[in-house]
């Protein structure tokens, strides 16, 4: 695939405060690319500096085989669907739409022509004449994305475009949206903080976390083989473990040594071990290695997601099958439930159920630093 | 913190300039020059004559038994000036607040009629708008004929101080009533539907609810009826029928005669009196107002 | 009761309100030169007062310089709420905050009082007899409008996402085309409303202006001021009850400007609690 942004060491810092540290990514034709990260993890400032919005401190942002760091955005030929759209509140669906041809000077049956293609194609078509403050937020969004694709651009760039629509919304507009993406050819930088979003949409997911890019692959590949921490806790639920790599094929973690399908680790390595709760079977407590006592029990919907104490760390794990609050159970594991990760600064940082976030956690801990 | 390129920062320096040199040269300047006023005599040498003359000038009044009082003139003005400030904002904010409160539970269209009628007087010229109530509150004024018409005694009203305080309370009561108003119109329904979920009366909801959330309000509609209270000298003048002297008529009375530097003097006093005052009234702000630390 | 009570009082408020402005109304078409006891409506001052040199003399005076102190402060005063929004520095940015608050608080007597002092210190500097004039009062009011300028242009700029402007350069504008076609109509309602009030504020100022005006320039409150320290004949009244029309339909252009946008407001609110809850057929 052919090549069409690259960033190339990029740093950015603002008052002292390092927002992008040495970021190299390439963006090819024709992608759907998503960059995911908590918020303050630098995703919407690589967004700005591709749009043109920021400069970079050091580095080099190439289009198309071209150097544009000092272009201004009105010259790139990338467009941009802002987080709240921004619309222009005096100029009606039409002219909101019709805007970009207007600076170019397009003559005046073709604006109309393009126009009306374009917000058919994001089926606003009577929607023509309206003003932008009278409509929903669904559609604000449509007509932000006929607005940004008129000009055609070779890339298009979302900040956060599904943040303020409601779920159901939400889900109609990804599968939209991949639609336009598929149907035009333009390739897509979209940005946002929701996993879910990124896994279902995007060809390649490139999560970020302080200014780093922690990760790019393809939905699966992230999911399955996250590569520390950070990333395996970001992306779905994980259970991070301690664990010690005795061999090839063999770990051992929570005081028991497991089967695993990973190699190539020095002898006793030191590793971070992932388990993902819907891969652990619940079985007797005679039969098992691990067991431990259900501290919590949450129904929902689907399955029940339940915490169990083995040990001192406490696990979740979704089921099926109902297991009732205080009940001892077992855990089994197979090899291939087993993914092991290399040791980063992220590790022992996440993966312990004791609370969600790490506020609450700082609020039952009060005093101490975050530890495991 | 989004921030925009740096051709836009350039800009917004450029397009902040003029304003930045013509406040620095007619806001901040001007200021200095009080002060500098202040403390100089006619040949700008330096001296505290002006500031002490202000502080030590007596002057004998004749009581009505005919003995002879010796009093500080301008302590003595000064205190005048500050009593009838007080009383004027005091007596705004009972005809105030309680109006406020009526017209935010007004509906809507109610309440924009009621605010605009409480606006529209201010767009009077104020100078003809006090002389009118000379002309009602004179001795042989329309208020008089009334009354001997339904056969009662003439009043002498003109020359008092309750005249000025009425000017004072007339020309300012809008300041009070818009602060005030804009606060409660504000404030979340919620907040109030919470409080009486929790047990609250209707008038303890107002109590510890409703008014110290429109304290804010309170206390700029205080600074806006007191400071002009404070430093008029027109209201005294027709109203108080020149008997009620105040600290901005004798300011005008040393500008008339030219005496710039005594002039200055007493706006400095006015001045470093009204900053105490704001800063009190901030500090109580802070302190009160947005309870708990930060 | 409770409620008639309050009514009642309310009313009375009013009454007080507009007792002056009504007797002012009234008296202005009195036949008689009293201002206290009405003979017979008649339009004989408002005859007088259109042969009254002085005080139309007056009136064209006031009309140029409000309008000169709108003009200058609404450029001056646009431009700074544009670059208050914009500035980086925290430490500029609140005290030019800080300074613009001083003549808002500042009782105009010292206001007044600093500017003649400066103006008479720098006239006589440079051997000047009288350094009061048009000049001198046209600082005074443009020094007095433009806080009131900007502090209607900045709710507009700090309402307006901040992405628009960045939009319409991501949509090919140049930074200035972007200023002009997107941010300049944004602004335009809190402009229109400043320089109103700012063309009010001039037209009705007395303590400034009688500090800051020379012989030669007089304004009508200066000339008003002048008329009652004499003995006052409901000429003056009639030409109040002229101004007071005028600002009155200005206040209202300006009402009518701000409802429209208030309405805008609302619309775009509701639309926030509501338009998130439609859901979207395809």
């Amino acid at each position: 695939m052919k090549k069409i942004i690259e960033l190339k060491h990029i740093t950015k810092s603002f008052d002292e405060e390092v927002v992008l540290d040495d970021i190299s990514l390439d963006i090819h034709d024709n992608e759907f690319i998503t960059l995911l990260g908590p918020s303050g993890c630098g995703k919407t400032t690589t967004l700005r500096i591709i749009g043109g919005f920021e400069h970079p401190d050091c580095g080099d942002v190439i289009f198309m085989g071209d150097r544009i760091n000092d272009e201004p955005p009105h010259k790139r030929n990338v467009n941009t669907v802002f987080q709240k759209y921004a619309l222009f509140p005096h100029l009606n669906v039409f002219e909101n739409v019709a805007f970009p041809l207007r600076e170019k000077k397009v003559p005046k049956n073709e604006i109309k022509q393009k126009v009306e293609e374009m917000l058919s194609l994001v089926m606003l078509n009577n929607f023509a004449n309206r003003r932008v403050t009278s409509l929903s937020g669904g559609q604000q969004q449509r007509v932000a994305i006929a607005r940004a694709l008129i000009n055609k651009p070779k890339v298009l760039l979302l900040d956060e475009p599904l943040g303020a629509l409601d779920l159901k919304l939400r889900k109609d507009m990804q599968v939209e949206l991949k639609k336009i993406q598929k149907s035009t050819g333009i390739t897509f930088v979209f940005v946002t903080h929701d996993q879910e979003e990124a896994l279902s949409m995007s060809d390649t997911i490139v999560v970020m976390s302080e200014g780093k890019i922690q990760q790019i692959g393809t939905p699966t590949d992230i999911y399955n083989e996250p590569v520390n921490a950070f990333v395996a806790d970001f992306i779905g639920e994980s259970n991070i473990l301690d664990g010690v790599m005795l061999e090839d094929y063999a770990v051992k973690f929570a005081g028991h040594i497991f089967e695993c399908l990973d190699k190539g680790f020095n002898k006793n390595e030191p590793v971070d071990v992932v388990i993902r709760p819907e891969d652990v079977s619940i079985i007797p407590v005679h039969e098992a290695k691990l067991c431990g006592k259900v501290t919590s029990v949450t129904f929902l919907g689907v399955h029940y997601e339940i915490i169990v104490d083995i040990c001192g760390f406490k696990w979740m794990i979704q089921t099926t099958e109902f297991v009732a609050e205080g009940e001892e159970i077992g855990i089994d594991l197979h090899p291939d439930d087993i993914h092991i990760m290399k040791k980063s600064k992220y590790s022992g940082m996440f993966g312990d159920y004791s609370t969600y976030s790490e506020e609450a956690y700082e609020l039952a801990n009060p005093g101490g630093e975050v530890e495991e | 913190m989004m921030k925009l390129f740096k051709g836009r920062n350039h800009a917004s320096n450029t397009a902040l300039a003029p304003y930045s040199i013509w406040a620095f040269l007619f806001i901040i300047v001007p200021m200095v020059f009080i002060a500098y006023f202040a403390f100089t005599d006619n040949n700008f040498q330096f001296t505290t004559e002006n500031i002490s003359r202000f502080f030590t000038t007596v002057s004998n009044i004749r009581n009505e038994d005919g003995s002879i009082t010796e009093i500080h003139t301008y302590l003595v003005i000064l205190r005048r000036s500050l009593k009838l400030a007080i009383i004027s904002t005091v007596v705004c904010l009972f005809i105030g607040y309680p109006l406020a409160y009526r017209i935010a539970r007004a509906n809507k269209k109610s309440q924009k009629m009621m605010m605009t009628l409480i606006m529209i007087p201010m767009w009077m010229n104020f100078l003809i708008r006090t002389y009118a109530w000379m002309t009602i509150l004179q001795d042989a004024g329309i208020l008089n004929n009334i009354f001997t018409k339904l056969g009662m005694s003439s009043v002498r009203i003109i020359g008092t101080e309750g005249a000025v305080i009425l000017g004072m309370v007339y020309d300012y009561l809008p300041y009070m009533v818009l602060p005030i108003y804009s606060i409660m119109v504000k404030m979340d329904h919620s907040l109030i539907e919470a409080a009486h979920d929790l047990g609250c009366s209707s008038l303890s909801v107002l109590k510890r609810i409703i008014f110290p959330l429109s304290l804010p309000g309170v206390l700029s509609g205080i600074t806006m009826v007191l400071i002009p209270s404070i430093s008029t000298f027109y209201i005294s003048q027709k109203l108080g029928n020149g008997k009620i002297f105040l600290i901005g008529d004798a300011i005008e009375g040393q500008y008339v005669a030219n005496n710039l530097h005594f002039a200055a003097a007493m706006a400095f006093v006015l001045m470093v009196i009204l900053l105490v005052v704001m800063a009190l009234v901030k500090y109580f702000t802070n302190r009160y107002v947005y309870g708990g630390e930060e | 009761m409770k409620k008639i009570i309050s009514n009642l009082l309310t009313g009375l408020v009013y009454v007080f309100l507009f007792a002056p402005i009504v007797v002012l109304l009234v008296f202005s078409f009195n036949e008689s030169k009293s201002l206290s006891v009405f003979s017979e409506p008649s339009l004989y001052w408002y005859k007088e007062l259109l042969k009254d040199r002085n005080t139309l003399e007056a009136l064209r005076n006031t009309l140029v310089l409000a309008s000169s102190a709108t003009v200058i402060s609404t450029i001056i005063g646009t431009a700074a709420a544009w670059g208050i929004v914009r500035v980086k520095s925290k430490v500029y940015k609140a005290t030019i905050n800080t300074v613009t608050d001083i003549p808002l608080t500042n009782p105009d007597i010292i206001t007044g009082i600093s500017l003649m002092l400066m103006f008479v210190f720098v006239g006589s500097f440079f051997g000047a007899r009288n350094s009061l004039n048009f000049w001198t009062m046209l600082i005074a009011h443009v020094t007095f409008c433009l806080p009131y300028v900007i502090l209607q242009v900045l709710p507009k700029l700090r309402q307006m996402d901040k992405a628009l402007p960045e939009a319409a350069m991501d949509l090919g504008c140049t930074p200035l085309r972007a200023f002009l076609k997107v941010e300049l109509p944004e602004m335009l309602p809190g402009i229109i409303t400043g320089a109103i009030m700012a063309f009010t504020l001039s037209l009705d100022d007395f303590v400034i202006s009688y500090f800051t005006s020379g012989t030669g320039f007089q304004t009508l409150p200066i000339r008003i001021y002048s008329m009652t320290k004499k003995t006052v004949t409901p000429k003056m009244y009639a030409l109040a009850t002229i101004i007071f029309f005028i600002t009155l339909a200005l206040l209202l252009i300006s009402n009518m400007i701000d409802a429209k946008s208030d309405e805008e407001e609302e619309h775009i609110k509701k639309k926030k609690l509501f338009g998130g809850k439609t859901h979207e057929k395809n």
